[in-house]
This record gives structure tokens, sequence and C-alpha cells, in this order.
């Protein structure tokens, strides 16, 4: 291999390492990854390497909720050739959203006392709030569908096709069962970007909107069909199955 | 003299170290953990019951499935309700995996360049896979083929390895068949030597002599290697069950760091995780682990002081290729037990989730870096009124900050690049959860 191997660059913000751990151990193609790229900064993997870059392709996993983190998300930006977010926390404020729901002293109340002054935590923040994003690898954890091809495009210079349907189409791919349809579950998924492959309704589950809310979903629509099912309450169809990973959104139909 | 790390490379989640050196003393050593706090405490109090083991797995991304089985646990004391047998097998097959991998990754991706790349500047699992050595022994293939055979376990039961989603209150929505879990069974079986290899070369390395003033603190339980429940045990004895925690532990803030100090009320740093387990519950680990084990806890059989239990924070490592090795013949004996009841197909063991009712519960458990602790309040309609979570990290913060000065002054006169990498190496053989502590 004569070529320069492409530069990549991984950042965490507010999260889990999940996407990170994703990438360096439970996706299957590890080997290839490690030979396929420069990792020249990638702090859950290396204790050297710097940020400085520049990098040809940039993940960024985890939402913004301090604000030192906006100046090296626009650092980040303008080092990187590509800046994909990877993880539902980077895209729509995954988990760490649900803050959002309640004012700010409320819920850092219930977690510190005297400590809650030292504390800059704002409001969560999706990152392309801040820079401009080149494209979206979904899910929490990231699908591997979606990383590999995010990986594999970058190595052959071209642009990615991730997944733009919701999770309905994977079942009927996989021809699963509809579990909204025959078993009366709260199934999030006509309103959920695919990409893990219709996980939970695989698994006798209903879809809990891990990939995040599909741009355009008809929520009022899926609301009125959980109504139906008549076991489930007015604050749980307004405030609990479309918050888990949507919580940002919620806020700002206000 | 000022040594400072900004934000150590190779744990998990943002952490920094710092101490200063003046007129051969040392000064103002600090663990800043400046990890950003999410509050899962304050975002869990509205939420409903069957939402918590899906909103806690996001704590953190090497252990979800110990932060969903604490939580799992303490929900179902709440709302009275008793898993079946069957469930807590599979539970216990979900924890033993995870606990295996976690282990695997802190073993081979972030321990093993301290020690493989030492002096030879290699600071990555990327480069020391180059080192010659390493690339003659097929490290990175061994390390995929049992990262698989243990992925695949935890996949299997959970339907994915991180973050799954078949594991819920009240059990699990979706089980393997017979022919899915032999299938694990002869993937454990082929990625065994390579397990067996890793496990051999990490409890070979050459590891810092340093003895720590910590009490080892783990769960126990007759009849097992205790993980998914058990009473308190430390090294001064039994210290009491799970429901006791609260009266037992406490947790303080320290105003330099999101993550607070927890500690055994009557004092003193306490260590958990591998090391404290292996030394607390030895008798317990599979014929395979034992002797590895013995040799950990009590030295080599020609050493002089007998009574003289390992204290050395750094054999942490040699605690966990300890617990590789234990954790999977476990694995296969209850997956042989598994296959053995099970049908051909998957199974949908589950008839619903349980229903709501008020009460309170609260579950201890071992995690792969130790003791965590969940406790929930809920109310008659289901909701989350009060939430509490304690953490492996948090429970050895204490003891990291104060074994590192204990370091640092038996090598102060150390040149400051190699005293700075050897503080760095203490933390990481604690396998420090950066992202818990702070959650």
């Amino acid at each position: 291999m004569g070529a320069r191997r492409p530069r990549a660059g991984f950042f965490k913000f507010t999260c889990c390492s999940g996407c990170g751990f994703e990438l360096a151990y439970f996706q299957r193609c590890l080997e290839e990854t490690l030979a396929a790229f420069d990792f020249a900064f990638f702090r859950l993997a290396s204790s050297s390497g710097t940020p400085e870059g520049p990098f040809d392709l940039s993940l960024v996993e985890g939402a913004v909720t301090e604000p030192f983190q906006i100046i090296e998300l626009k650092k980040i930006r303008q080092r990187s050739k590509v800046l994909y977010a990877i993880g539902s926390c980077a895209i729509t404020g995954g988990i760490p959203a649900i803050k959002a729901l309640a004012p700010e002293a409320q819920v850092e109340g219930a977690a510190y006392k005297e400590r809650l002054y030292g504390l800059a935590s704002t409001r969560p923040h999706v990152i392309n709030d801040y820079v401009q994003v080149d494209g979206f690898i979904r899910g929490c954890p990231p699908g591997e569908r979606d990383l590999f091809e995010a990986l594999s495009s970058a190595l052959m210079g071209k642009d990615p096709e991730f997944t733009e349907y919701s999770v309905c189409m994977e079942c009927k791919m996989a021809d699963n069962k509809c579990v909204l349809v025959e078993e009366g579950l709260p199934c999030m998924g006509p309103v959920t970007n695919a990409g893990c492959g219709a996980l939970c309704p695989a698994h006798h589950r209903a879809c809990y909107g891990c990939f995040g809310l599909m741009g355009q979903a008809n929520i009022h629509a899926l609301k009125g069909r959980f109504r139906e099912l008549g076991h489930f309450s007015e604050e749980d169809i307004e405030n609990r199955f479309f918050t888990l990973f949507g919580a940002l959104g919620k806020t700002e139909r206000k | 003299m000022r040594i400072r790390t900004e934000y150590l490379g190779r744990v998990e989640g943002e952490a920094g170290v710092s101490f200063k050196i003046e007129g051969g003393r040392l000064k103002d050593l600090r663990i800043n953990i400046w990890e950003p706090p999410r509050f899962f405490e304050g975002m869990l109090v509205g939420r409903r019951y069957d939402e918590v083991p899906d909103i806690v797995a996001r704590i953190c991304g090497i252990c979800p499935v110990s932060h969903m089985l604490t939580s799992i646990r303490a929900i179902e004391k709440a709302i009275g309700f008793e898993p079946a047998p069957e469930t807590l097998a599979a539970r216990k097959l979900m924890a033993y995996s995870q606990i295996a991998s976690s282990h695997l990754v802190h073993l081979v991706m972030l321990a093993l360049p301290d020690y493989e790349g030492q002096g030879k500047g290699e600071n990555s699992l990327m480069e020391v896979l180059r080192l010659p050595d390493m690339e003659k022994s097929g490290l990175l293939k061994k390390f995929t083929s049992v990262k698989e055979a243990l992925n695949g376990i935890t996949r299997a039961f959970g339907g994915r390895a991180l973050h799954p989603v078949s594991m819920v209150v009240g059990g699990f929505t979706s089980l393997p068949g017979e022919t899915e879990t032999r299938l694990l069974i002869s993937a454990l079986g082929a990625a065994e030597r390579d397990m067996e290899d890793i496990a051999e070369m990490m409890s070979e390395l050459k590891l810092p002599q340093f003895e720590s003033a910590s009490v080892p603190v783990s769960l126990s339980e007759d009849g097992g290697y205790a993980v998914n429940s058990g009473l308190i045990v430390s090294g001064a004895g039994l210290e009491g069950q799970e429901d006791d925690y609260e009266r037992l532990f406490e947790e303080k803030e320290a105003l330099y760091s999101n993550a607070k100090k927890t500690s055994l009320k009557r004092g003193g740093q306490i260590m958990t995780g591998a090391l404290a387990r292996v030394s607390l519950q030895h008798r317990w680990l599979a014929p395979k682990a034992r002797k590895p084990a013995f040799l950990l806890v009590e030295g080599p059989p020609s050493q002089k002081n007998k009574n003289k239990k390992n204290k050395n924070p750094f054999h942490n490592i040699t605690a966990q290729a300890v617990e590789l090795l234990h954790f999977w013949q476990e694995c296969k004996e209850l997956l042989e037990a598994a296959a053995a009841s099970l049908n051909q197909g998957r199974q949908k063991p589950l008839r619903g989730i349980p229903p709501a009712r008020e009460g309170k519960g609260s579950a201890l458990t071992e995690a792969p870096r130790g003791l965590l602790y969940h406790s929930y309040e809920v109310d008659r309609t289901g909701t989350v009124r009060r939430a509490n979570i304690v953490t492996p990290t948090a429970h050895n913060y204490l003891a990291m900050e104060q074994d590192l000065s204990g370091l640092v002054e038996a090598n102060i006169g150390m040149p400051e690049e190699r005293l700075k990498g050897l503080a760095e190496m203490l933390i990481r053989a604690y396998d420090p959860c950066f992202s818990c502590s702070v959650h």
C-alpha cells in the first residue's frame, strides 16, 4: 500500500464513551479499521497523539453541555476535512438531553450540593447547533452498517449513503411480525431512524427510539395509535415515549 | 516542579492528574475528574420504572450491562417482583460475559501499552501491535477472536453487546434457543487458547512494586463467586447487607472534581474491583483460575511472609487476567446448562412487564471495576421519585489519590517524565471509569 493512510480523529464530549468503544472494540472490522486509518487523536485508545490535526476524517461523540466544548468543537471543525457526528448524544442530544425537560437547578440539585456552584453545565446541545456537520452516524450505540459506510466511504473518497428510512422498513426486510399491530406494544419504529436492523422488534420488544426521531415523522399519528391501544396514560403518550431520545425536540415544540 | 497531565489517555472518560514537588516534598496532588456530569440522579426523577434500565445503561459504554442489572434488581425489589430462576441464570451470563469483555479491553487496549511500549515511546494499542514480538505473537488476531466470542454471548442474550435491549424489568423479552447457544459454546471453545495466551501474557508483565493502605471490599456469597448479589465483606470481615449500604458508606463531594469520593463511614480508603474480589473470594474461583489466584493473593510458596496479602494495586491487572479465566469457565458451564434445557428456536419468555407498585429498592452488584450501587423510590403509578447511584470508580477514587501520593513519595527523586508516566500507570491499573464516576 503506497497511498497515505487517512488521518482520523475521534473526539468525546458529554456521553458514555460508547461510540468510542463501538469503534475500538464492539464492531467486527477492528483489524481493518486499525490497518486503514492513522488515528492521530483518539484519547480512549492512546495517551499520545495531538488534537491539533489536521484530520481527513473526524468523528465527534457526545452532546455539548459545557462552554469549553464549544471552543473545542469549532477548532475540530476547522482542522477537519470531513466531520461526522456519531451517536445519538451528538445528533439528537440522546439520553443527556432528558436534563432539558426540567429546570436545570432542579435536575442538577438531585446529584450535587456544594459542587453545584462550581459547575458550568448548560442545557444540552447537539453538535450541529455549533458547527456544520457532513453526516450523521446514528444510533445509541451507532449502527454497524452506517459506521462501516462512513469509514469505507472515507477510504474510497466518496460520499457515504446513510440509511434514510424508518425502522419499519427494516422490520419488513427482516420479515418480523409487527409488534405494534399484532401485539399492541407501543413501538416507536414508525417514526424512528433505521440503522439497527430492527433490533427491538426482532427481540419481541417495542422500539424505544434510540436512533432518534426521523425528520418529518408523523408523531401525531403515532400518538393517536398509542391512544387506541388503550392502556397508556395521556401523560405517558405525551411525555414518555417521545422524550427518551427526543427530549430536545419536545422542549422546542413548546 | 509541577507535574501535570491534563487529559489522561487510555482510560474511560475524562480526567487529569497534577502534583507539585517542592524541596523534595510532594504537594497538592489531585486527580481532577472533569468529565462533564449528565445528572442521571436528576434525569431519572419523573421517568417510569421500566425506562430506568435503558436510561442508566447510557451511564457507561463499557459496563452498560452492570448498570442495567443493578437497576433492574433494585426496581424489582421496589415493586415487589421475584424473577424466575432461568432469568437469574441468563443475567449471570450477561454479567460474566460483560466483565470478561471489559477486562479484555482494559488489559490489551488500555493497560498493555504501559508495559510493552515502555521506554519505546509507544502509547497505544495501534503502536504496540506493530512491535515485532507482538506481531509475531499474533496478538491482534487473538484479541479479536476472544472479543468476538465474549460479545457473541452478550449479543445473543441481550440483543446487542453494547446497550442491550432484551434485558428488561421482569426478565428477558427474548432468549436464544439450543442451536444458537451451542454455537456460542463452540465459539468459546475455538477462542479458549487465545484467551489463555492473553491471560498468561498479562500475568507475566513486570509490574511496579507498591503497597497500598486500602481495605479491599467486595460482595460475598456462599456457594459461588459473588457478582449479581451478595453480602458486603471487607478485609476486616463481614460489613453488612446491601440494604445497609447507605448506613455503611458515605459519599463526599470534592470541590475540584465532578466525581464524589465514597468510603466506609468508619473511615479509611477502600479498594473494589478485580483485585479485591480475587483477594476476598478466591476460594470460589473456577479450578483453572484458582492456582494463579493463589499465587497472586498469597505470593509464591517459598516466600517467607505467609500472612501478608497482596496489596499492590498494580496487581489489579493480574487479578483481571485471573477473572478472565474464571468467567470464561463460568460462561461455558452456564451455557451448557442452558443448552440442555432449551428448545431449538428463540424463546419469548416474558409475558408483559410486571405492574407498578409503590416502594423502595436498592441493589449492590460487582461491576467489572467493582461495587456498583443503585437505589430507587417508585410511587404507585410507577414514577421514579428518588434515585441514587454510586459507582466503582467513586468507591476507588480516594484510594487512587492516596496510593498515588504514596507512590510519588516513594519515587520522589525520579526524573520528571518517568514519574509522570508511573503516576499514569497506577491510575490505569485501577481501571477507572470516569464517565461512571461522574454520571
